[in-house]
């Protein structure tokens, strides 16, 4: 909606529209439909003449045929295709994560200041041998096996698998440099790592994917660790998908494909299919970086996800990602995106579950991924089973994503989701750091505050310990498979 | 009584403790324990106290010494059924005890069973050959499976004699000053709920461990589930319990030396650890990365004690030492003690000189050796240093 009064017809909004759906034509602007509401517009106009409402509904009100259901249908019928969409889910599933309250310490055990305590959140990321060895040697003790390759992060946050290729360079750029200032871990998405990156290898999580674009050992073993991705929440089942026009020179270099080319993953890695076969791209892998690193495998959350980790973990996997049903994409058929997975808070609390039953939690480093928007979800992770939560789509809307779920079309107005050189250069990589930075320095100390409270003064405390959590949902028989009380049971 | 009332699952509030061994092979009366827990009555509310007494039974020093509390003697007759299956019994024998007038029944009946392990126990997740191993087993079996019965303690020349009271009135119930032992911990407990559970009473005991704790563990979550996962099975649901597991499994399962697995419970912070000699330093980050759900948070005092390979007394508290803890050693320096508050060992010796640890610093008195660490010396000293 324009505002024929305040506006003065500089043509800015049609400029800055990426998605076409603006004209600017003898010196008017009109509006053509196709709006993608990622807010462009408004925040380049300078009178704020241009305000973008909810279309109007042009389809008569059904409460079955949904107008989502029947633009749908529409699409279809034109194209006879497959549905595609990004970011993660529209559809409104309740959310378990506002289903949960933290508890807090009083009276019988003090609470901490975090402002005059220390509170620590360092975490580790690898593999953990579950028993260290000290054995007399003369007269001292030395430390003389149960050890191994882990990787330190100042908070329990990781940035989780955003390739080159789904986003900028600028983008990447943006996230590698908040990963190097936070002290903490990036993820390279599939498609391995650009040279200019490659000062940023040491906090660099480097995804193996099943199509092994732009995998060398000399690439490998210079990252912090390497991840072998088996699925993603957003698409459980599913591999990559690179539309075309985003396979631009740069991306052809470190792909290591013919320019303009979809980039196809696979669904399946077509050398693992079954858990042997997994082990030995493990055992591969580690040899191929000489032990130095842990590797890990990300998977997406499934009905029968307590067993599959047990599986993983069993295979030597040193950590472990599971993505819940909620995670974002760059591309994606939208049904698959829309109705198959779990919620990772179901998730995680049955892995940690299965894991600890079978004397397997103390060995693996579990991460936790798939639309955590705040710290508070981050913290509830925690409590839940994670030892770190990943995190894609809040970086990219603390960089200014919208999260208007059209990254798949590689036209992002913000600069992000796109390969498009006038586009991608809207971005600037220092100030999307900064801002990343920011973020996830105001989550740890959220965090800090919330431990404090819990009378808590170490992150490790609070991993798995799903004590401090109670239901408030409307579903007992959810805190019961998550192995939370409910709100009003006490300890005793 | 020896079962745990219907819906309680953890005991919260603050306590008393008090310990004190003969470093030189003396014995010490009951008696003495029982002053020193006893002066400190503003620490307990009658809703549990607890002794437990090492090198008590000198005459029998190599068989386990099943103590128990049962509800009724067909729990005993089941229990003893249970044993014979598993174990050799060598004697057994009522354990005195006597009306208290302040002291609502019903009592439980307590009884002692001594026993040398068999060969091998043949159990469903296979053969246990460890001796200790088995005797941990059969006590955590009997207290999750049998009804109405309660191993409160399983070690050689040791027993826990505990139950729901002022510390005061379970001394007299027990006669505590019949028994002299080499070493004794006790507690007192103010809870803020009355479960009136006397095997919930503390000392905590396994084996030859004992736990006597005060505080409230809030990665008790976290630590519950490390010791699950190397098979121990959580009957009492209270942190105490989930401790000694700890001790036991890091110290008689991994091998660690004593002030290292004490670190790994409660470890320096991180900017210390920068600070240490790059061979401490490793050993220090490693116990926090492997053994970071043994890490206990939130406030604790612990008094711990163990009979293997010698009588040993630990006494620490947690990191930022959010629970007082006081040691002494007599002038002769032959009696170490520890307690919640001066006044314990004041009170059974005038002339003691007493001092206090750093936070998260094991005190450790030794029988034969002495005050081995006096809590305020190095992380590892005596280990790398
Ligand atoms: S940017 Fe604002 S002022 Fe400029 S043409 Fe668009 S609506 Fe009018
Ligand atoms: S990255 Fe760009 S295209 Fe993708 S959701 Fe965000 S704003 Fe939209």
């Amino acid at each position: 909606m324009i505002d024929e009064e305040l506006c003065i017809n500089c043509g800015k909004c049609a400029k800055e529209c990426s998605f076409g759906a603006l004209d600017f034509k003898e010196k008017k602007v009109r509006y053509q439909g196709g709006c993608v509401a990622c807010g462009r517009c408004m925040s380049f106009c300078p009178t704020s003449a241009i305000m973008v409402n909810d279309v109007p509904n042009i389809f008569p009100h059904h409460p079955w045929f949904t107008e989502r259901d029947r633009r749908a249908i529409a699409a279809q019928a034109r194209s006879g295709g497959v549905l595609l969409s990004s970011c993660g889910t529209d559809l409104p599933y309740r959310s378990i994560y506002d289903d949960l309250l933290l508890d807090a310490a009083q009276v019988t055990n003090p609470s901490i200041d975090p402002l005059r305590e220390p509170i620590e959140t360092r975490t580790y990321l690898g593999r953990r041998s579950g028993k260290l060895c000290i054995e007399k040697r003369g007269k001292k003790y030395e430390l003389v096996s149960g050890d191994g390759a882990i990787v330190s992060m100042d908070m329990p946050i990781m940035i989780g698998h955003i390739s080159l290729g789904s986003v900028s360079y600028n983008t990447q750029k943006a996230l590698f440099t908040a990963a190097e200032h936070l002290n903490i871990v990036a993820g390279s998405g599939e498609g391995g790592l650009h040279p200019d990156f490659f000062n940023f290898a040491h906090r660099i999580n480097s995804e193996v994917a099943s199509g092994r674009f732009g995998v060398t050992p000399e690439y490998l073993k210079r990252v912090a660790a390497v991840e072998i991705k088996i699925g993603q929440g957003a698409k459980p089942g599913h591999g990559g998908h690179l539309p075309g026009e985003k396979v631009t020179e740069m991306i052809s270099q470190t792909r290591m494909i013919p320019e303009g080319t979809d980039a196809l993953s696979p669904y399946p890695h077509h050398d693992i299919y079954s858990i042997e076969d997994l082990q030995q791209l493990i055992s591969v892998l580690k040899e191929a970086t000489d032990y130095q690193m842990p590797v890990g495998v990300k998977v997406a959350a499934v009905h029968n996800i307590g067993a599959i980790a047990s599986g993983i973990v069993r295979a030597g996997a040193d950590f472990m990602t599971i993505d819940g049903f909620r995670g974002g994409t760059g591309s994606a058929p939208r049904v698959i995106r829309d109705h198959a997975g779990i919620p990772i808070e179901v998730a995680i609390a049955t892995v940690d579950q299965k894991l600890t039953e079978e004397g397997l939690r103390n060995k693996v480093t579990l991460c936790a991924s798939g639309s955590v928007r705040s710290s508070a979800d981050m913290i509830k992770i925690i409590a839940l089973g994670a030892d770190v939560a990943s995190v894609c789509t809040a970086a990219m809307v603390a960089m200014g994503c919208r999260v208007c779920q059209h990254c798949h079309m590689g036209i992002c107005a913000w600069g992000i989701a796109t390969q498009k050189v006038e586009l991608a250069s809207r971005l600037d990589p220092k100030i999307a750091a900064m801002s990343v930075v920011n973020l996830f320095r105001a989550w740890n100390e959220e965090l800090r505050e919330v431990l404090g409270a819990m009378g808590i003064d170490s992150v490790e405390s609070l991993v798995g310990n799903r004590d401090r959590l109670r239901y408030v949902g409307p579903n007992p028989k959810m805190a019961e498979v998550m192995d939370v009380k409910h709100v009003g049971e006490g300890w005793g | 009584m020896a079962s745990r009332p219907p819906g309680m699952e953890r005991q919260p509030g603050g306590c008393g403790i008090a310990g004190c061994i003969d470093v030189r092979g003396g014995k010490i009366s009951g008696d003495t324990i029982a002053k020193m827990i006893t002066t400190m009555g503003e620490r307990e509310n009658g809703l549990g106290a607890g002794y437990v007494g090492y090198g008590i039974f000198p005459d029998r020093r190599d068989e386990y010494c099943l103590q128990f509390l049962f509800d009724n003697e067909d729990a005993k007759t089941r229990t003893e059924e249970f044993l014979k299956d598993n174990v050799y019994i060598t004697g057994d024998e009522r354990v005195y005890t006597r009306k208290v007038s302040t002291l609502d029944p019903p009592y439980p009946l307590v009884w002692r069973f001594f026993a040398i392990a068999k060969e091998k126990l043949d159990w469903p997740r296979g053969p246990i050959f460890d001796p200790d191993d088995r005797i941990v087993e059969l006590a955590m079996q009997i207290n999750t499976e049998v009804d109405g019965a309660f191993c409160v303690s399983s070690g050689k020349d040791m027993a826990v004699f505990k139950g729901c009271g002022y510390s005061h009135e379970i001394a007299e119930f027990f006669d505590i000053s019949r028994y002299e032992g080499s070493m004794w911990l006790s507690h007192s407990r103010f809870p803020t709920n009355s479960p009136g559970w006397w095997a919930g009473a503390h000392p905590i005991s396994i084996l030859d461990w004992s736990v006597c704790h005060n505080g409230e563990i809030t990665s008790y979550g976290v630590n519950k589930k490390l010791v699950e996962m190397e098979g121990y099975k959580c009957s009492l649901l209270t942190d105490t319990e989930v401790i000694i597991y700890i001790w036991d499994m890091l110290v008689r399962r991994h091998g660690l030396p004593i002030p290292t697995a004490a670190f790994a419970m409660a470890p320096w912070y991180y900017p210390l650890i920068e600070g240490m000699d790059e061979k401490s330093k490793k050993l220090a980050t490693w116990l926090r990365i492997v053994y970071k759900e043994a890490f206990l948070n939130g406030p604790f005092s612990i008094l711990v004690g163990r009979r293997e390979p010698e009588t040993t007394m630990i006494a620490m508290a947690d990191r930022k030492k959010l629970r007082p803890l006081i040691a002494g050693t007599s002038e002769k320096k032959d009696v170490i003690f520890a307690a919640s508050e001066e006044c314990a060992i004041r009170a059974v010796d005038t002339k003691a000189w007493t001092w206090t640890a750093d936070a998260g610093s094991p005190v450790i008195a030794q029988r034969g050796k002495g005050l081995i660490r006096s809590g305020l010396e190095h992380p590892f000293k005596g280990v790398m240093e």
